[in-house]
């Protein structure tokens, strides 16, 4: 896995939602922190091409997200914040298929993909399930579920872990503790990063902190009491 | 989310979606093709008797169809003003009929079928370069999956000002309700675009930092 920004910055009118940096990323697990409105989902957004940059450039194993976004959302899967905005269609097997479907694969084929994710996750019995019916470290994972079946090289999760409660939440990190793909959390659950590779901190749009865990999160910590 | 779609076993249930979208497409042409109240009539009583025999109950298919019906109501009631009294109770049959097999047709097709269905007959017009026909039938599946939402996110606005104690007035109403709904709309285009389930298209910079 091969992430690049060179010069990358986003704006919105007037606004700097990310001041451009020059950064790569190649580690297996990273962590986006910082305080509400300092960029970091503008920043995981740049990664899959859903926000192309305003200057320069980012991409991803070298497919540039502005030319080449296709390619690039195929590669880079994205947990929204908000699970039930995620899942597209009322039923979890229905939502699973219209990713694969339009990749125009046999019935047969989406049918095999469909139980091989359900069964990685342990959700067989979600499948026939309404979404408004899951509990919300079960919509978490049928989310997971639904983007990972086109099988993304990258996962990226935007606050997973928000409003769950405890067990739902145990749930949701032992998950992630099992994915092969490269995983990147943007997070204020701080616990849930702290065996991360590599963690970086968003301050007002800039990039204020790159390194391990405990260095940044403590960065952090100072921030936030200020 | 919640769905229109509801399980059941009924003849109609067990009915593939191609008839049924069939039957709905040749209603909606047939039914104004004739003037007369006892056809139209006769329809609206098959009509009832086919949405009657899903076992939806009579709570939830007022809950489901209270909305439409008042519009119905309405329309015909100008209909009836304006023009005469046979020409609004045409429109009440003719409405009211459409309505009850399309509740039918939408209570008993579960929307991944749905836009299968209409994805398949757009083809041709794709082969014809027209159209792309995974996104019509995406854009209809939308449509359906998002009555429910809005019809929820309205009760939730109604909740809050009656939890504040406010009275419940179309003009504090209607505009966070838009404003709810495109923001949501908003979302969900972006996952769909993160998804790839859309073809090409060129990404949004939306105005989002969180």
């Amino acid at each position: 896995m091969d992430i690049r920004f060179e010069q990358a910055g986003a704006t919105f009118g007037d606004r700097v939602a990310v001041e451009p940096l020059t950064l790569s990323l190649s580690e297996r697990r990273v962590a986006i922190i910082g305080l509400n409105g300092s960029g970091k989902t503008t920043f995981a957004r740049m990664i899959n091409g859903l926000v192309v940059p305003t200057s320069g450039r980012v991409t991803v194993n070298g497919s540039d997200t502005a030319s080449a976004g296709e390619s690039v959302r195929r590669q880079v899967g994205f947990i929204f914040q908000n699970p039930q905005n995620q899942i597209i269609l009322p039923i979890l097997r229905e939502d699973i298929a219209l990713g694969l479907k339009s990749r125009r694969l046999s019935a047969a084929a989406v049918d095999d993909a469909i139980e091989a994710i359900l069964a990685r996750f342990g959700i067989e019995h979600l499948a026939a399930r309404r979404a408004h019916e899951l509990s919300g470290g079960e919509l978490q994972l049928a989310a997971l579920a639904s983007v990972l079946v086109t099988d993304p090289e990258i996962v990226i999760l935007d606050e997973p872990t928000n409003q769950l409660d405890l067990r739902n939440r145990a749930l949701v990190e032992r998950t992630l503790r099992t994915l092969d793909e490269t995983v990147i959390v943007i997070s204020h659950d701080l616990a849930l990063i702290e065996d991360f590779d590599r963690v970086l901190m968003f301050h007002e749009g800039r990039l204020l902190g790159d390194g391990a865990p405990r260095d940044v999160i403590a960065g952090y910590r100072k921030i936030a009491a200020a | 989310m919640n769905s229109l779609y509801v399980e059941g076993d009924s003849f109609f249930h067990r009915l593939p979606p191609r008839p049924k979208l069939i039957l709905l497409l040749t209603a909606s042409l047939a039914l104004f093709l004739t003037r007369s109240p006892l056809l139209l009539g006769l329809s609206a009583g098959a009509a009832a008797l086919l949405y009657g025999s899903l076992g939806i109950g009579w709570q939830q298919s007022w809950i489901r169809l209270r909305p439409i019906l008042l519009t119905i109501a309405i329309v015909a009631l100008a209909t009836l003003v304006l023009n005469s009294m046979e020409e609004g109770g045409v429109v009440l049959l003719r409405l009211t009929t459409l309505m009850l097999i399309a509740a039918a047709v939408t209570a008993t097709v579960p929307i991944g079928s749905f836009i299968d269905e209409i994805t398949l007959a757009a083809r041709p017009m794709e082969r014809l370069g027209l159209v792309k026909a995974a996104d019509i039938g995406l854009s209809v599946g939308l449509v359906i999956r998002f009555v429910p939402e809005v019809v929820l996110r309205f009760q939730q606005l109604r909740q809050a000002h009656q939890a504040r104690g406010l009275k419940v007035r179309a003009t504090t109403m209607i505009v966070p309700l838009i404003i709810q709904t495109l923001k949501s709309a908003d979302e969900i285009a972006a996952a769909i675009d993160a998804r790839g389930i859309r073809g090409q298209r060129h990404a949004r910079n939306l105005e989002d930092s969180r």
